[in-house]
């Protein structure tokens, strides 16, 4: 069968069914021993009872009382034979050979339905002579042909209950399930917005298609970026290899000297584009996570101090100043390099978005458990509305990406942040924007 | 001086072997792993630059075993883009320095150059001098013409590079990553920023200009 669903209803209900004829045959087997015995010992006490007429009375009694008790119709009767020494029976009207000693089957001629099975139990009473009492067996016959019939109605009703029951679930899992891969079909057929089925019941199924919907929400959403990323980069590489193709071609009919100064800007602009390759890659690997491996202790205060120190006089050359205030003894496990430069793109970002003569400041701060690292300035700032947008903007890689610096610089702020459990936030310095990298409690 | 050039790719063997030829150098070339490591082992080249993927026998793997062999020839590791694991693994395997591609030239035959004169640790002197300029490592001192010039940390550590390196050519990137740990290239310029206040503090009172700068280069401290 090639439906799984059915198969395990089919073979539930096998299993059911099997049980069902297992305990039959042991009740059956109990009740057919039980009325064996009732049978045996109603015969042996009938033959006791015979026995102590003739010891009371001799034979001549004994022939009597078996008569007598011959002679009562009754459907339960039980059968006699006396048989002498020589084995000929002198007494009784059971027709049988005589027999051993004891309790055993034996075969009779009944008057009315020949040959027949019975119990017989055989004693002996003196003068070689062999008194045998036995009943049919039909009586227990009966009560097996009784429990069998009941039993086998009762076992087909199992077996129908269960065929129905294996189709009826079979054919729920198999819709289910149908449900949930036809969806399936759907998104290989390229249809990426297909979504599973999910009722409201909140069973397994509706859970396995929850979250097989998240997973295509997911890998949507990252189709949906790389194939704006791939879009931008196109985008993004036209227009410096269309400024490059032109300054060849005017090159071309300039003097040496002239052509020098092409080729050297030339080198430029592929520099650029190299460098936004760079970056992509770079932020590529950072968000595979591999680099956690490299994870080391960092002096993150030392970092941080440094790095404000070195970028002072860069910026105050740029007409803006760079203040810090760097708690002391701050340690991270981290890559230290990654960190530097997401430090650096955000003072960078800050210089680049803001007029001259902003302040900007660097702090490093423990609140707690947690580590807060912060670039702030006071220059013009962004809008509420626009903060998310911003993030999305540069972490989508949506829209202005003009030079590789631009867009990529808070991307992979954001990739070094993800990749240290650290939370990103932007807010209102009042004035201007201030941009916060929370670090967790270390666990190492 | 004779460069081991172990690079698969014929356009950028290529390339490196004419610029180097150029200079100067002389060349020996190998195209797989097992030429490089036969290479490094029979000839005695001062340098050897090896590409981290070459057939036969991987970069690091060849790098491995010349310093299993004792060669302790100096090893600029070359590696594609974004392999940021790659040198950590390349350090760890006996490099000495290591260029991502695509590298300009220029960049490559200055770390070559600068590969080439480096000297044994143990070698390691406490004083440095070039032409007027004479810095005592030990007392963190800097003088010119017998003049004491205070100069930051910061500066102390760019003028160290620059004159251990005279007379031959240092790039920005070579200063980023040694005075600031830098293997990436920050868009703002901080080496030219502390390159100018150095230069200015150096040449107080109008004497000569001791760094020659190398447009789009790097740096050249004048013997």
């Amino acid at each position: 069968m090639r439906s799984a669903a059915y198969r395990i209803a089919f073979v539930y209900s096998a299993a059911f069914a099997l049980a069902i004829a297992i305990l039959g045959a042991i009740i059956f087997w109990a009740m057919h021993v039980a009325f064996t015995r009732q049978l045996d010992t109603m015969i042996r006490d009938e033959a006791a009872a015979l026995v102590s007429e003739y010891r009371a009375d001799g034979a001549s009694e004994l022939a009597e009382a078996i008569g007598k008790r011959e002679a009562i119709p009754s459907h339960d009767r039980l059968f006699y034979a006396l048989f002498d020494a020589q084995g000929r029976r002198i007494s009784g009207r059971l027709v049988t050979q005589r027999p051993a000693l004891g309790l055993h089957d034996i075969v009779f001629i009944d008057p009315r339905e020949g040959p027949d099975a019975g119990r017989g139990f055989a004693v002996d009473l003196g003068d070689g002579e062999r008194l045998l009492v036995a009943a049919d067996r039909e009586r227990v016959e009966q009560i097996d042909r009784t429990v069998i019939s009941v039993f086998l109605a009762g076992f087909a009703l199992v077996v129908l209950l269960g065929i129905a029951g294996a189709l009826l679930l079979g054919g729920y899992l198999r819709d289910r399930l149908g449900a949930i891969s036809g969806a399936a079909e759907g998104v290989v057929a390229g249809h990426l917005g297909a979504r599973m089925p999910v009722s409201e019941r909140g069973d397994e199924f509706d859970r396995l298609a929850s979250s097989l919907n998240a997973m295509l929400e997911r890998i949507e959403g990252l189709l949906e970026n790389v194939r704006q990323v791939s879009s931008d980069i196109a985008h993004d590489l036209r227009t410096p290899l269309a400024r490059l193709r032109n300054q060849l071609e005017r090159g071309l009919g300039g003097d040496p000297a002239a052509q020098h100064a092409v080729i050297e800007e030339g080198i430029h602009r592929v520099d650029d584009v190299l460098a936004l390759f760079a970056a992509i890659l770079r932020i590529a690997e950072i968000e595979s996570g591999k680099i956690r491996r490299n994870f080391a202790a960092v002096d993150l205060s030392a970092l941080v101090a440094e790095l404000a120190e070195s970028y002072a006089p860069a910026v105050a050359d740029g007409g803006r100043t760079l203040g810090w205030d760097v708690e002391p003894g701050i340690a991270i496990t981290g890559d230290r390099e990654l960190l530097a430069q997401a430090l650096v793109n955000l003072i960078e970002n800050a210089q680049r978005h803001t007029p001259a003569g902003t302040a900007v400041r660097v702090e490093l701060a423990a609140r707690g458990d947690a580590r807060r690292l912060s670039v702030s300035d006071n220059g013009p700032g962004v809008p509420v509305q626009d903060r998310e947008r911003i993030v999305q903007r540069f972490i989508r890689l949506e829209g202005s990406r003009s030079t590789p610096g631009h867009g990529l610089g808070l991307n992979l702020v954001a990739a070094v942040a993800r990749l240290h459990q650290a939370r990103l936030s932007f807010g209102d310095n009042r004035p201007g924007l201030i941009v916060t990298i929370e670090f967790p409690e270390d666990r190492v | 001086m004779q460069v081991l050039v172990a690079e698969d790719d014929i356009e950028t063997a290529e390339f490196v072997a004419r610029g180097l030829g150029e200079l100067g150098h002389s060349v020996i070339r190998a195209a797989n792993g097992p030429d490089a490591l036969h290479l490094a082992t029979t000839e005695t080249p001062e340098v050897v630059v090896l590409d981290r993927m070459l057939p036969g026998l991987d970069g690091l793997s060849v790098l491995r075993r010349m310093r299993a062999a004792s060669i302790e020839t100096p090893v600029l590791l070359l590696t594609a883009l974004g392999q940021i694991e790659d040198r950590v693994e390349g350090l760890e395997a006996g490099a000495d320095d290591y260029l991502v591609k695509p590298f300009a030239f220029s960049e490559l035959a200055a770390r070559i150059n600068a590969l080439a004169r480096r000297r044994p640790l143990s070698e390691t002197p406490t004083e440095l001098a070039v032409g007027p300029l004479h810095m005592d490592l030990l007392k963190r001192e800097v003088r010119r013409d017998g003049r004491p010039i205070q100069l930051q940390p910061r500066e102390f550590r760019l003028l160290e590079e620059l004159m251990r390196g005279a007379d031959r050519v240092v790039t920005r990137t070579m200063l980023l990553e040694r005075v600031w740990g830098f293997h990436f290239d920050p868009q703002t310029n901080i080496v030219e920023t502390h390159i100018s206040r150095l230069r200015a503090k150096l040449n107080e009172g109008g004497a000569d200009d001791v760094i020659e700068t190398l447009r789009g280069v790097g740096y050249r401290m004048r013997g």
